[in-house]
């Protein structure tokens, strides 16, 4: 079952996905920072970090996240709630939640620009925001948007036009590839790799068994490359400076 | 349960550092060094979409966009458009701001930009109206406080006027079959139309210290914590006053509010003026992106104006090149550049031709003008790279491009101003008279070779008129600058 190439309006193949940029330490006051951005969609997200004390139904052995979603313009709605959750349940399952128990961290994430895969966009800012602050977490997680058109064939990174177009698409986030230095194989367990493990997947729309194993195959690949952009760029910018301003 | 003591744990200034901010500004320093009616830097960016801006004013960063829809008007006023500003001080911007309900602050700032908008008429409420009665545009403006660094008023509202003077709402006729139905048209079929904006008003905020002695202008977030009272003067670059804002805090003396007021009056024209040179660069910026559209018509142009340029050349040369031997300072004369220009530029595309470009960059010896005609073809090839090399080099150069491209007029000025700085200070009177009359005999030439030679004769004259009166006008004005230094 070769897949067809797929024209799409911005000239991508089906497997490119568009120019990513991100930047740490933008906001002054907030305790991390940051901005990523996937062609038009701009998501800036910002970590205050552990405040004593929990939420009334919150765990207080753990260490708590409460996200804050801010829609570009509106009030927020149902839609903003779901996205609050499952960003909520995704970064807790990345920190590390037992060093600082009884604590809650806060995630505020806005809206600068919507052009497609939006959630995933977020997750990848809060993740960088996150370790931009300084809060322990076990690996980064890194989020992509895949779609499957009418052809029955998957095209990653899918633009707002092309998402109304789609007959369905699944966000997926998965963990940060490691670098090893133990012998490949020997992290795997039941032949499976351990880093393929994924974190959260949402889909919207129906789609053929297949096809969406297809997805998180070719998902898994782009994560690979993201993940390594993300690395470059945290390796690249200079350690900020430790002590900011509250 | 512990539940999260927010309120306890809020930031408060150590006595340290208060104690040092009041004796300091007591001998009239800041902290950031700044003197007591500076300003910190704005700088203003646009988003890819209409009226979409970011501003950031020292550290203090603020987001605005401005969307539209059609809605029912108010009751007792149907002829008028609805302006809404709603403010969201985000908790990304500092860690006392909660979600949810909009605090105090809050409301404050929204209202203070609302009254300086819509009740002193800034925006033009009735060219909103589609229906009297029935129909209206109403313009919301979302402010997005991403970074509390102090004085979030004055960023919030440059902020909202920047997205105001770049917002397009769709064009909407009243049509179809009863003559009733809206039909609103989409922007990439109709041009959208810009709002009408009749004045600026800029907010100018003090702040107050060892009992309204002591003022300084753009308080930042500790300065803010340490005040005694403040003030914010919204104020027009007329000189009207638009709001003033005085909520409590210390007493001052009337002839200290009279003082602010017009310190807030020269502030104001300077921000205008800034504001309007990034809304300038933005709507330059976004007209080249719609023009962009239509290369094919550009280089159509381009390709007639090159070809007749070199016909008359061929009976100048010899006169170009005894000039240049006796101009030195100027540079090289004019008309020999855009022939090197087209022939560098057809060695970009890696023609025969490209040799003699070469040969050019040593010297006028060793210049051989026309080995081979140059296509039309080619020539259109080239459009970019001609447009690119433009800007980088002379004068000259600058200028004869500009009359390929009759968009570019604009880049046109921007370059030769640029050549004004680069050219010699000794020039004389004289000197300028014989480079305007050298300048002015080939351009009349060609004048005569293009109206000859094409249709487009009409464009050749408002290029050549315009051309004159730059190449006087940098030709002049040095000398004169120089007289009077």
């Amino acid at each position: 079952m070769a897949p067809m190439e797929v024209d799409r309006a911005d000239g991508r193949t089906s497997n490119q996905l568009r120019p990513l940029s991100c930047t740490r330490n933008v906001l002054h006051r907030a305790h991390g920072s940051a901005r990523w951005s996937q062609g038009d969609t701009i998501v800036l997200a910002a970590v205050f970090g552990p405040k004593a004390g929990t939420k009334k139904e919150e765990n207080p052995e753990k260490a708590s996240i409460e996200v804050i979603w801010k829609p570009k313009t509106g009030l927020i709605g149902k839609v903003e709630k779901e996205y609050e959750m499952i960003l909520k349940r995704t970064l807790q399952s990345v920190c590390l939640l037992t060093i600082h128990p009884n604590t809650t961290t806060s995630v505020i994430v806005q809206v600068v620009g919507d052009d497609g895969a939006l959630l995933p966009c977020a997750i990848n800012a809060s993740c960088a925001a996150l370790a931009d602050a300084g809060i322990p977490l076990k690996y980064l997680a890194v989020a992509i948007c895949c779609g499957l058109t009418g052809s029955r064939s998957v095209i990653l990174d899918p633009t707002k036009i092309e998402e109304k177009k789609i007959l369905a698409f699944a966000y997926l986030v998965f963990p940060n590839s490691p670098i090893s230095v133990l012998p490949k194989g020997s992290l795997t367990e039941d032949s499976e790799p351990i880093e393929a493990g994924i974190i959260t997947s949402v889909t919207h729309g129906a789609m053929p068994v297949v096809d969406y194993f297809n997805c998180l195959d070719r998902g898994y690949a782009a994560c690979a490359k993201i993940s390594e952009f993300l690395r470059r760029s945290m390796e690249s910018q200079a350690p900020s400076d430790l002590t900011k301003t509250t | 349960m512990p539940i999260m003591e927010h309120k306890s744990m809020a930031w408060r200034m150590s006595v340290n550092e208060r104690k040092f901010i009041e004796t300091a500004l007591a001998s009239d320093l800041r902290v950031d060094g700044r003197r007591p009616f500076d300003y910190r830097r704005l700088n203003i960016k646009f988003g890819r979409e209409d009226g979409c801006s970011e501003v950031q004013l020292g550290e203090t960063h603020v987001m605005a966009y401005v969307t539209s829809e059609l809605v029912q008007p108010y009751r007792d006023r149907p002829n008028e458009g609805i302006l809404a500003i709603f403010t969201d001080f985000s908790p990304m911007a500092d860690p006392s701001f909660e979600a949810g309900r909009p605090g105090e602050s809050a409301i404050e700032l929204g209202r203070v930009i609302d009254r300086g908008l819509r009740e002193s008429r800034a925006v033009d409420m009735e060219s909103l109206c589609v229906v009297a009665g029935k129909l209206v545009w109403s313009i919301q403006v979302d402010l997005h406080i991403i970074d509390n660094g102090g004085n979030l008023v004055d960023a919030a509202n440059v902020a909202a006027l920047a997205a105001l003077l770049t917002f397009q709402r769709p064009e909407c006729t009243v049509g179809g079959d009863n003559g009733q139905d809206i039909i609103i048209h989409d922007p990439k079929v109709v041009e959208p139309l810009p709002l009408v904006i009749h004045h600026l008003p800029i907010s100018v905020t003090f702040a107050f210290y060892n009992k309204g002695d002591i003022m300084v202008i753009d308080p930042t977030h500790k300065e803010e914590s340490v005040m005694g009272g403040k003030m914010t003067a919204t104020i027009n670059s007329n000189g009207d006053v638009c709001a003033i804002q005085k909520a409590g805090g210390e007493g001052v003396m009337p002839s200290v509010v009279m003082q602010c007021i017009r310190i807030a009056s020269v502030k104001a024209a300077d921000i205008t003026s800034k504001l309007k040179n990034a809304v300038e660069v933005y709507n330059t910026e976004r007209a080249l992106r719609k023009v962009k559209r239509h290369p094919s018509k550009m280089a159509h142009q381009v390709s007639v104006a090159d070809i007749t340029l070199e016909d008359k050349q061929v009976k100048d040369l010899p006169r170009h090149q005894a000039k240049m031997a006796c101009q030195p300072y100027i540079g090289s004369s004019q008309d020999d550049e855009p022939k090197v220009d087209t022939r560098t530029s057809t060695n970009a595309d890696g023609n025969s031709s490209g040799t003699h470009a070469d040969a050019f960059v040593g010297g006028p010896s060793k210049w051989d003008p026309y080995p081979l005609r140059v296509g039309t073809s080619q020539v259109l090839g080239t459009l970019t790279v001609v447009k690119e090399e433009q800007v980088v080099s002379d004068d000259h150069r600058a200028v004869e491009c500009s009359l390929d491209h009759t968009t570019t007029s604009s880049s046109g000025t921007v370059s030769v101003s640029d050549a004004m700085q680069k050219s010699n200070t000794s020039k004389s009177l004289k000197d300028a008279v014989k480079c305007l009359l050298e300048f002015f005999l080939p351009v009349t030439m060609d004048f005569w070779m293009t109206s000859v030679a094409t249709e487009y004769w009409h464009f050749a004259v408002v290029k050549v008129i315009v051309l004159c009166a730059i190449r006087c006008l940098c030709q002049w004005l040095p000398s004169k600058l120089m007289k009077a230094l």
